[in-house]
């Protein structure tokens, strides 16, 4: 029995990844990981000398809604409220961060990185790859970016631009929009390796006191617990749409989680509100929690599963349906008597 | 049981005011934020080392410090140059003993963002 998962040609020990994000920020960050067992490590998404505004982060930039103070990371109802930005320092910087982690670390290394003209992609990718990282997730879905960078316009000309550029994996993180399916099978299309559903959604909350958004007045990425359940429906989706393999991400929290993601298709999970709420322990928790239900159920490899809750997927069509009205029959009849 | 309740509720309301609710983060970036860096402080007299603040600080920025003539013994401190401002610990706080205090350091310049407009709501 092992853990062991390969994906998007990367022999991984373990399908939990570490997502981009405060996470993968620093070198020290990828020992965590390492010793936790982690699969691989995607870093903290470097954005191009456009979006230079975006290396500095507001302060405070998290706020945990619907969060009790008394059972605190054991809860399974909260929101994490994040205004964080990309990676802070600069380009230079960041191909030398991939360098010094894939000196140091045996945990395969995935870059991310975000641009706006197809040239700056490309040129980024080939500078990732260069470093030496073992593959490329293209960030083309921050909750930070308003809808100004469209789908079809801008991003199909950078994922195949990089793609053509790149000799390494590539892969696709896309937003939980409404085309997730659609623009899966674009990706494919346009070569990614692989796809990572999804972002985090935009939300905002309202300060009722002071009468004003919360923190600085804008949108920010939210994700806990609860996101789970719309990631889970367009892995889902995806799954049976498209043949490259799929990165889930969003609100896992345990073992159980991962192996829903599993079941519905997904190769690998990523993680890290848990990690944030949790400490880097999560990390082997949540691989000690898969291990022993694959020791229950007598399952020797992840790939035994995956995929398995599919095949009991239906349609509306086939839902067998029976008369919601009750035996007296429809209820529009006005009961004078019980009304006095 | 109905005693036990009202002993309960009794001594709720003799505690501290502070320490029987439980106040979350204003949710407000603090005024002198276009001048300086805010990092977070712990008000020593508030802390009630309750031991939550360490472990939801990701950047290793909180520790817990033996004070003898505290009234908890301990408390908790805030290591201004592991703090990067982003108010996790007043999640955390139960009785609100966190505060923003500039980080007067020489050279922290504020940034915006500069040409593009951010303000497209259609996302």
């Amino acid at each position: 029995m092992s853990l062991t998962t390969t994906f998007v040609g990367l022999t991984l020990q373990s399908p939990v990844i570490v997502a981009s994000g405060p996470a993968s920020h620093d070198v020290n960050q990828i020992r965590l990981a390492q010793e936790q067992k982690a699969g691989a490590v995607v870093l903290k998404t470097a954005c191009s000398d456009k979006y230079i505004h975006m290396r500095s982060w507001p302060r405070p930039r998290y706020k945990l809604l619907d969060w009790d103070k008394q059972i605190a990371g054991r809860s399974k109802a909260f929101s994490l409220y994040a205004y964080e930005q990309g990676y802070s320092g600069t380009l230079e910087d960041y191909w030398q961060f991939i360098k010094v982690c894939k000196k140091h670390a045996s945990v395969p290394i995935i870059g991310s990185i975000f641009a706006d003209e197809a040239h700056e992609w490309k040129e980024m990718a080939v500078k990732v790859e260069q470093s030496g990282a073992d593959a490329i997730e293209l960030d083309i879905s921050s909750p930070h970016r308003p809808g100004s960078l469209g789908f079809e316009k801008t991003f199909v000309a950078a994922i195949k631009a990089v793609v053509s550029a790149v000799k390494f994996p590539v892969l696709v993180k896309l937003s939980p929009g409404p085309d997730v399916v659609q623009q899966s099978i674009s990706a494919q299309e346009c070569g990614a390796k692989a796809v990572t559903l999804c972002n985090r959604l935009r939300g905002v909350d309202v300060d009722i006191e002071n009468q004003r958004p919360i923190l600085h007045g804008y949108f920010g990425g939210i994700g806990g617990p609860w996101a789970k359940y719309y990631t889970f429906r367009h892995v889902a989706e995806a799954a049976q749409a498209v043949s490259i393999p799929i990165s889930g991400t969003g609100g896992t929290m345990s073992g159980e989680d991962v192996i829903k993601y599993i079941m519905l298709g997904a190769t690998t999970v990523q993680i890290l509100s848990v990690i944030m709420i949790n400490g880097w322990e999560s990390i082997g928790r949540i691989n000690g929690e898969i291990e022993q239900h694959m020791k229950q159920k007598g399952i020797s490899s992840l790939d035994q599963i995956r995929g398995k809750a599919l095949e009991s997927m239906t349609y509306p069509d086939e839902i067998i349906r029976w008369s919601g009205e009750s035996k007296k029959g429809p209820r529009n009849t006005w009961n004078e008597e019980k009304s006095e | 049981m109905e005693r036990g309740k009202e002993r309960v509720v009794r001594r709720l309301r003799a505690m501290d005011n502070e320490q029987a609710k439980y106040p979350g983060l204003p949710p407000l970036p603090p005024p002198f934020v276009k001048d300086f860096p805010p990092v977070a402080v712990v008000v020593e007299e508030k802390c009630i080392a309750c031991d939550r603040c360490p472990p939801l600080c990701f950047f290793d920025a909180i520790v817990m410090e033996l004070r003898p003539a505290h009234k908890y013994k301990r408390t908790a401190v805030v290591i201004t140059e592991n703090c990067t401002g982003c108010g996790l610990c007043f999640e955390a706080c139960p009785v609100d003993a966190f505060v923003w205090v500039p980080d007067k350091k020489p050279g922290a310049r504020p940034s915006k963002a500069t040409g593009e407009s951010e303000r497209d709501l259609s996302a």
